[in-house]
């Protein structure tokens, strides 16, 4: 099972590290990269925005009952200040496709050749991973990889934030760990 | 009997002084040195004297207690030695009290104590404790018995001051001026001296 | 002279003479300044902890087997690196920076590291009744067990196992060099140098810690810490230790002297 390539971007946008791992992708130059990064960032925003906001009528309509406020399905996740107060309720009276969870954004891009898994940590930084579509347990490897990024980048006294990614030791343990996986 | 206990630095500065007396046989924990008048200043004077000694013996013997070390004839004060690994000097000096026995330089020694009282009581008790004490810690210095006692006081006091050391406000060759540390020492003088 | 009327004050309080009018009229005198004494002393003071412990309540082997974190230590010494870092003039200088924050551990450690090993060695001996037989550890005389200590008991109480490796310099021009190898240093876990420092090796902080008991013990030394990757170990450090003319020539002494 195939990983090919990892790339991070930094919470503004600018790529901080590429790399790649197995030959299968089409290579970029520097340049592009650099594009990508930041094309994705901007359209990661957008797939978050655009995210629908299901109406909840239900509970718009407990809004105005506040007696029957404790009786909403347990899938919906109205704040209780928004069921207690009418000026609030208008803005949370909705729930995201995925109950219980704030819009993120893009998360996963298929084709035919890769797909791509994009996982967003809570500062902001996006780890994007290309991998064989075929390939599963996705998110073992991705959460490996935000642990050695936690471990031997954050860790660093020399690496500087939302700077570019120079950490040898990150590298080799990287590809260390890759390797023994495969 | 009486103490003077003095922790010195690994370049000679005096960190901790303390004068007690035995809390043993009746002892009130107060000292009383035979010329009280310099007393203060001979004391220290003894003490240091004796680094040379230290010295010689640190590098013979790798104990940390060296025992008994020094003898000062004049004021009958024997110096005990104990090492910290790190540098530190431990030294304690120890006067026996003078016997009624030795009779004429006894009474002169009390005499310039400031009151015949506490000369009369301090005869006294030393007297009356004689016979059972003959080989006990107050009466005879390089006894076994006070060779233990002796290192049981400096592991006791070694342990509050690997405390004192392990803070992080403290420095190699600060004077060590916490009252709880010589609250500490004096209540380990009393237990074991 | 103040003394002898203090010395005199004191002896009247403890017999609380009250039939001794010269020396309690010293003791009233002396009163005021006593309290002054004490007043001072308190408000300059030692400030208790409300639940009325100081350090000198806590047993120094609380925490002998507790475990610490490693992510919180590699997040502190980070930011001791990156405190260091601050306005240093080179690598040489940072290093020497690193060093000087170890060394005052060193020689706390030394003293830890004697009362741990004493007091395991007399409480046995207070089950077995007999607090003689078994001596507390002796301090070091001479180079090689400064080094053995160092080696083993001291990096076990720092990481938990010993040292890789314990060499003397071949070279005959510099016997006074030996050499304590760490194959994967825990200061280093984490810590990738860049290129246009690689001669930086921030093990230099437990070198410090070294060249601490060694002064510690009266061996006056140089430590210095060294990059010595290997295939299999890419984080290899070598400690230096260069120990000054005075230890040496001590050493032969003591040789002579059969002291071991």
């Amino acid at each position: 099972m195939a990983v090919f390539s990892l790339i991070i971007i930094n919470k503004a946008g600018g790529l901080v590290y590429q790399r790649e791992f197995q030959p299968g992708l089409r290579k970029l130059s520097t340049n592009d990269y650099l594009v990508l990064a930041g094309t994705f960032h901007g359209v990661h925003a957008i797939t978050r925005s655009i995210t629908p906001k299901l109406p909840l009528a239900p509970a718009a309509a407990l809004a105005t009952t506040p007696t029957t406020a404790t009786t909403p399905s347990p899938n919906n996740v109205v704040s209780p200040s928004a069921t207690s107060s009418t000026p609030t309720s208008s803005t949370a009276s909705y729930s995201y496709p995925n109950p219980g969870v704030p819009a993120t954004g893009l998360e996963c891009l298929e084709t035919d050749k890769f797909r791509l898994t994009c996982f967003q940590t809570l500062t902001g930084t996006k780890f994007l991973l290309f991998t064989d579509p075929l390939m599963a347990n996705i998110e073992v490897v991705m959460k490996k990889i935000y642990e050695l990024y936690a471990d031997f980048v954050m860790k660093n006294p020399f690496y500087q934030l939302e700077m570019p990614v120079r950490c040898e030791a990150f590298d080799r343990n990287l590809q260390g760990w890759l390797r023994g996986r495969t | 009997m009486s103490y003077y206990f003095t922790i010195l630095s690994p370049t000679d500065v005096p960190l901790f002084n303390i004068a007690f007396g035995t809390s043993k046989s009746g002892g009130d924990g107060i000292a009383r040195f035979r010329f009280p008048d310099t007393a203060q200043y001979m004391n220290q004077f003894i003490i240091h004297s004796s680094l040379d000694i230290v010295e010689e013996a640190q590098w013979m013997n790798g104990n940390m207690y060296l025992k008994h070390i020094d003898t000062y004839p004049p004021a009958s004060a024997y110096i005990s030695a104990f090492l910290t690994p790190s540098g530190a000097r431990f030294l304690l000096l120890h006067q026996p009290p003078q016997l009624a026995s030795n009779s004429g330089q006894g009474a002169g020694g009390s005499g310039s104590m400031g009151g015949s009282m506490s000369g009369s009581l301090l005869l006294g008790s030393a007297g009356g404790s004689s016979r059972a004490s003959a080989s006990s810690i107050a009466n005879n210095p390089t006894s076994p018995q006070t060779e233990e006692a002796v290192r049981q006081f400096m592991t006791e006091v070694y342990e509050n001051y690997v405390k004192t050391v392990m803070s992080p406000f403290y420095r190699q060759g600060m004077e060590i001026k916490s009252p709880v540390f010589r609250g500490r020492v004096t209540a380990a003088g009393r237990k074991w001296l | 002279m103040a003394q002898p009327a203090r010395h005199a004050a004191m002896l009247s309080i403890s017999n609380s003479g009250p039939n001794l009018p010269v020396a309690a009229a010293a003791a009233d005198r002396q009163q005021p300044a006593q309290h002054i004494h004490t007043q001072s002393q308190s408000s300059q003071g030692l400030r208790v902890p409300s639940n009325r412990k100081t350090i000198y309540d806590r047993h120094l082997n609380r925490s002998r087997n507790a475990e610490l974190s490693r992510a919180s230590f590699a997040f502190l010494f980070a930011e001791m690196v990156t405190y260091a870092q601050r306005r240093v003039t080179g690598i040489q200088d940072l290093e020497r920076r690193l060093n000087e924050q170890g060394y005052p551990l060193g020689l706390r450690l030394l003293d830890l590291l004697f009362y741990r090993t004493m007091s395991s060695s007399t409480s046995s001996a207070l089950s077995s009744s007999s607090s003689t037989s078994s001596s507390p550890p002796n301090r070091p005389l001479r180079i090689l067990p400064l080094l053995h200590l160092i080696h083993g008991p001291l990096w076990r109480l720092l990481f938990n196992r010993p040292a890789d490796a314990l060499e003397h310099s071949v070279s005959p021009e510099t016997p006074n060099e030996y050499m304590i190898t760490d194959n994967d240093p825990l200061v280093n876990t984490y810590i990738s140098v860049p290129k246009e420092m690689s001669m930086l090796n921030c093990a230099a902080f437990v070198a410090g810690i070294i060249e601490g008991v060694c002064d510690g013990c009266g061996f006056e030394a140089k430590v210095t810490a060294h990059n010595q990757p290997t295939e299999m170990w890419p984080g290899r450090t070598i400690f230096l230790l260069r120990f000054g003319e005075s230890v040496m020539e001590r050493e032969k002494v003591l040789e002579r002297a059969g002291v071991k």
